[in-house]
């Protein structure tokens, strides 16, 4: 009895050649392809992409998932008999109307397709886009766009053209960073002094400050006011906050203690006499 | 279980019925029980912080183990390296071996204790002021490390209670030249620590001096330490590290 429904099957014919049943030998060979496409993604998501890095985890699934389904596509339009060699000239054509049309869209996506080659920053990497000021943690480089979580939260997706061509500047591959500021002590004072006293407080108060490099201390300028002293020190590339926010206030605490004054900006005037 | 030289608590285990208190330097710890199978525990530091904790326990007594540990929980774990920088150079002409003891700073670990198991509960310093970081290397592939000023020791008995350990460090030079030796760093968390009283060592390491194609460098490996002190348990991951590798300057 089947094998007498599989042969009506066979005989009804569609298009051509094309016959029910051979559509739905196709119809269950893309089905496995799909389900083998989504079995296999969920496999390597359990198994190997917690050894990879996330953002190659995430481009390697795609490129599995969508390899298993154009080899289930091809297996399909073999197994229906379909020549392809036309569809390919017409494609190609069709591919070029599209290509104008839609230039900004591919554009985006080519540029996705080499920022995933070049990775000028990986996924979870603290990124600064001076040319678009952002500044803020890199979600994920899709295909059209890539995401960034600003420091106040928000989400801002980039175009990935745009994205390419900016000057992206990690500010998380080095181990350490350099946190630096600017203080001004007057001209009374003296500058060895003051930064001995500067040292000794960073050293007593800020734990994240390396010893190695050893902070730096710069004359900077003899300002009109004042003798402006840039001070620079290293930390973990982590503890950011630990540094860069807090330093400026240590300083003023070290010349606080150290009596040395920070001067305003001041103008000697001379008074002429006849 | 206090030293006798001084009123500070020495390293071991410690049973808790009702109440306990442990002392260190600029340190207090206080661990009571405040109702059936429930301890409380307190400790107030050097630095005016305070820890406050539950611990639900199994039976109404409980067990502590209080140890020296590896220096990297101190402001925050960031690296499993240790650098050391000598007071004083060594010296070592060509062809030639010297071992030497060196301070080594520690922190203190807190363990409850049941059946073999250790947890750990908290963790100490009683020198937050040497307790700080440092770099080996140019900033995109060098390497972070805890930094220490150390001096030389005289043997393991030299050890400073509750601040630093000692350790031994064997350096042999195979190079044909002599060489200054002012700085050692070495992945710690190889290194296993042992305490008696409030004295702890620290598992050796051997720096080798070679020549690998045209560069010198200084290889260094960890020595594991033959004595009857009791074994600290471990505070840290340990996780597998690979020897460290120096460029001769």
């Amino acid at each position: 009895m089947p094998i007498e429904f599989l042969q009506n099957l066979s005989e009804m014919e569609i298009v051509g050649n094309l016959t029910v049943l051979s559509l739905l030998i196709g119809g269950i060979i893309m089905a496995v392809g799909i389900i083998i496409a989504k079995v296999v993604k969920v496999l390597f998501y359990k198994y190997y992409a917690p050894t990879l890095p996330k953002d190659t985890a995430q481009n390697l699934s795609k490129l599995i998932y969508f390899g298993i389904i154009i080899i289930s596509l091809l297996a399909f339009t073999s197994s229906q008999g379909i020549d392809l060699s036309g569809l390919i000239v017409a494609g190609g054509i069709f591919a070029i109307v599209i290509g104008f049309a839609t230039q900004s869209v591919v554009s985006n996506l080519i540029s996705g397709v080499f920022l995933m080659l070049e990775k000028p920053a990986k996924q979870g990497d603290t990124i600064q886009i001076p040319d678009m000021s952002i500044s803020g943690t890199l979600l994920d480089i899709g295909t059209f766009s890539s995401r960034v979580r600003k420091f106040d939260g928000t989400v801002i997706r980039i175009p990935n053209e745009k994205f390419f061509t900016s000057n992206i500047r990690s500010l998380t591959v080095s181990t350490v960073r350099r946190a630096d500021v600017m203080v001004g002590i007057s001209y009374k004072d003296d500058i060895e002094n003051a930064i001995s006293a500067i040292k000794k407080e960073i050293e007593l108060t800020m734990p994240f400050v390396l010893l190695v490099p050893e902070p730096e201390f710069r004359v900077e300028e003899l300002g009109d006011s004042s003798v402006n002293i840039q001070v620079l020190v290293w930390h973990p590339k982590d503890d950011w906050s630990q540094a860069q926010p807090i330093l400026l206030t240590t300083v003023k605490h070290a010349l606080d203690k150290a009596g040395i004054e920070i001067p305003f900006p001041q103008r000697v005037i001379w008074e002429a006499k006849d | 279980m206090s030293d006798t030289e001084n009123s500070f608590s020495n390293y071991g285990l410690y049973d808790v019925n009702d109440s306990l208190e442990i002392s260190f330097p600029n340190t207090e710890i206080k661990i009571e029980r405040i109702g059936e199978k429930a301890f409380s525990y307190f400790r107030k530091d050097s630095e005016g912080n305070v820890v406050e904790k539950m611990i639900p326990a199994k039976s109404n007594d409980i067990k502590i183990e209080v140890a020296p540990i590896r220096p990297l929980n101190h402001p925050a774990r960031r690296t499993g390296y240790v650098f050391l920088k000598f007071d004083k150079e060594i010296y070592l002409s060509e062809n030639s071996a010297a071992s030497v003891f060196v301070h080594c700073p520690i922190e203190i670990g807190i363990f409850l204790v049941h059946n073999s198991h250790h947890d750990s509960l908290d963790w100490i310093t009683c020198n937050p002021l040497n307790s700080r970081f440092g770099f080996y290397g140019p900033p995109d592939t060098g390497t972070l490390c805890k930094y220490a000023n150390v001096s030389l020791a005289s043997d393991y008995s030299d050890s400073i209670p509750y601040i630093e350990g000692v350790i031994k460090i064997v350096i042999e030079n195979t190079l044909d030249s002599g060489q200054t030796v002012s700085k050692v760093i070495f992945p710690i968390t190889d290194n296993s620590l042992y305490y008696e009283n409030s004295k702890a060592i620290i598992d050796g390491i051997t720096v080798t001096m070679k020549k690998r194609a045209v560069v010198s460098i200084a290889d260094v490996k960890t020595t594991p330490v033959s004595t009857d002190w009791t074994k600290s348990p471990t505070w840290e991951d340990t996780t597998v590290s690979t020897s460290m590798e120096m460029r001769l300057e």
